[in-house]
């Protein structure tokens, strides 16, 4: 609702302007002089939009009366009526700080234009008034929002690094200054280069920044600071976009991994040392059983023959298991793929599918091996890599049947080598396909029953890919046959490589 | 003359198979229990050959290797592994590590197979 007081000392005045303004369905409140006025002004703070006040009334003056509005108000608009169209008063009104003036007499309409014009001026400065209450209480807002992220920042136990996009730490954490054995003073502010950050990390935040690839979203590495063995990290490095996808800075969280670090090498030297003890005695006793079987321990008969040797059959098992046992825990000891080399894979699939060959005769299976005459370099761990597809290759051969097909292809794709190993095989189910890189998992089938096993192997090829920061895949269709992809970044420095 | 054959060889059970099967082929053997005692029986038995195991409490194998292999009287006497150290995923690591670490002559797994045992050690006294 629109309010307007019409201070004027003439009644015929007052009731004019009341009747002309109440029938564009404003409220009109009258006063008959500058003092009532006042009065009615402050009786009503904040309801009054315009004024309209006559200059020339007896008794307090309109400019005096003007003077005590704009005191106390300054956004209420006055519309000054001057008598007998004097210019001089209506400019000193207005310099005063009048809205504007409307000479006597007037029309209606003239009333009406005037004090419409005033009221859009009314509700524009309500409006901005508005506005910069809401601008106020939105900084107001963020400012608390910032404060409440920098204390959950502060407090958190991961430590978080923040990089601006010219790598200028713009805000890091003390859990990230602990973790890195680096005071605050030394990382905020400063650029990457001179924050002597581990190697890998500021080149993964480098690498963050100028990405120009949209799917890159984050980066997981493992650091090691300080002494070795002392302090291990778990960071992850990503990117940040703005609306149009331009990377404006990157974000890396750290987390202490060195307490699981710990435990997981007191496991795995718990299973080695196990597994140590357990095979000698293991050993020795194949061993016994191998001289008492060779007769050298004297004659023995074809029922102890046939007992002996399904002795030794278990034997053999066990020592199998626990050769895989250690295997794992020497991957998981991280022992097993330390000799990185640049590595022609062809050639070590080659030596692999040769060794294997007299195997897949005996099953009557058709072995091939195909590979494009140029591949290039991996880099990776030789043995490991015989490994993964000694494993492989023997799998497929053991879970195919007489007369089936086993083939290796190896090619390239993007920045990958990747070697298919497929063949016309029993194949896995749906649901045991998700599990069959699980420690210890074997399909258990009448089918499977007759082939020996340990349940490792297949870990130990996905623990091998992994450390090479590979990607092992399977596809398979009972009674088909499976494929299962394997594939390994191309080496990064190929000027480093020869044949 | 029979070739006498040194088995150095913590494990008595293992030893007395091992033997077994030497002695089932007319070779000579004498056992040691230990590295020490093994380097010992080494100078007084002048063996033609020596088996020796590689995880021993006293002195490992590769230790008594070295020993062996830099003593001008006995580098002559061919070294033959037994390792327990269990053979890898693939095999070749071992070779590729042992060529590094020792100069033994040639290794093999335990337990050994009567005939490949034989074999390796008829290769190493022709050579």
């Amino acid at each position: 609702m629109t309010n307007i007081l019409v201070i004027d000392d003439e009644q015929i005045m007052r009731d004019g302007c009341s009747r002309i303004l109440s029938r564009d369905g404003w409220s009109v409140l009258c006063a008959q002089n500058g003092a009532q006025g006042l009065e009615e002004m402050k009786g009503y703070p904040g309801i009054i939009d315009v004024i309209l006040l006559d200059l020339m009334m007896p008794g307090m003056s309109g400019m005096e009366v003007l003077d005590h509005i704009r005191t106390y108000d300054p956004n209420l608009l006055v519309i000054v009526i001057t008598g007998y169209a004097t210019v001089e008063s209506a400019v000193e009104a207005m310099k005063k700080g009048a809205y504007d003036f409307i000479p006597k007499p007037f029309t209606p309409d003239q009333l009406r234009i005037v004090v419409r014009r005033a009221l859009e001026r009314r509700a524009l400065q309500k409006e901005a008034e508005f506005l910069r209450k809401e601008r106020e209480k939105s900084l107001r807002d963020i400012a608390t929002e910032k404060s409440k992220i920098k204390t959950i920042i502060n407090c958190m136990g991961d430590g978080v690094l923040v990089c601006d996009r010219d790598s200028c730490i713009v805000l890091s954490n003390p859990a990230a200054s602990r973790m890195l054995k680096a005071p605050e003073t030394c990382l905020l502010g400063n650029y990457l280069n001179q924050c002597h950050l581990p190697q890998d990390l500021s080149h993964a935040i480098e690498e963050s920044l100028q990405t120009k690839d949209m799917s890159y979203t984050s980066v997981s590495q493992e650091l090691s600071v300080g002494e070795p063995g002392e302090i291990f990290l778990r960071a992850h490095t990503a990117p940040v976009r703005n609306d149009i996808g331009e990377i404006m800075g990157s974000v890396t969280v750290l987390q202490d991994i060195s307490h699981l670090k710990e435990l997981d090498k007191m496991k795995s030297e718990f299973v080695a040392m196990v597994t140590h003890e357990l095979r000698a005695p293991i050993a020795v006793v194949e061993q016994q059983l191998t001289v008492i079987l060779s007769k050298m321990a004297g004659d023995v008969t074809e029922k102890q023959e046939q007992l002996l040797s399904r002795a030794k059959e278990r034997t053999r098992g066990l020592l199998d298991l626990i050769k895989d046992l250690l295997d794992l825990s020497k991957i998981e000891a991280g022992k097993m793929v330390q000799y990185k080399e640049p590595l022609y894979l062809q050639e070590v699939i080659q030596r692999v599918v040769d060794s294997m060959r007299s195997e897949a005769e005996n099953k009557k299976i058709d072995l091939q091996f195909s590979s494009p005459p140029k591949i290039s370099f991996i880099h990776a761990d030789r043995n490991s890599m015989e490994g993964i597809f000694t494993n492989l290759i023997s799998n497929a051969i053991k879970y195919t049947p007489e007369g089936g097909k086993v083939w290796v292809h190896l090619g390239e794709e993007g920045g990958f080598v990747k070697a298919n190993v497929s063949d016309t095989g029993i194949g896995i189910k749906k649901e045991d396909l998700s599990r069959i890189f699980d420690k210890f998992y074997r399909v258990k089938t009448t089918e499977t029953r007759q082939i020996v096993g340990t349940g490792l192997g297949l870990s130990i090829v996905k623990s091998i890919v992994d450390a090479h920061l590979g990607s092992i895949t399977v596809i398979s269709k009972e009674r088909e046959g499976t494929t299962f992809t394997v594939s390994f970044p191309k080496e990064s420095n190929p000027t480093l490589c020869s044949p | 003359m029979a070739k006498k054959i040194l088995i150095i060889d913590d494990d008595p059970d293992l030893v007395e198979a091992v033997t077994m099967i030497l002695e089932s082929k007319n070779y000579d053997v004498a056992a040691a229990y230990g590295g020490i005692e093994g380097l010992q029986k080494a100078k007084t038995e002048k063996p033609d050959l020596i088996v020796l195991d590689v995880m021993m409490p006293d002195k490992d194998g590769y230790a008594v290797c070295k020993e062996l292999k830099t003593d001008p009287k006995m580098r002559s006497i061919p070294v033959l592994l037994l390792t327990a150290v269990v053979s890898h995923i693939s095999t070749t690591r071992f070779t590729q590590q042992m060529g590094l670490e020792t100069e033994a002559d040639d290794y093999i797994d335990k337990p050994v197979e009567p005939e490949a045992l034989v074999k390796r050690i008829e290769t190493l006294l022709s050579k």
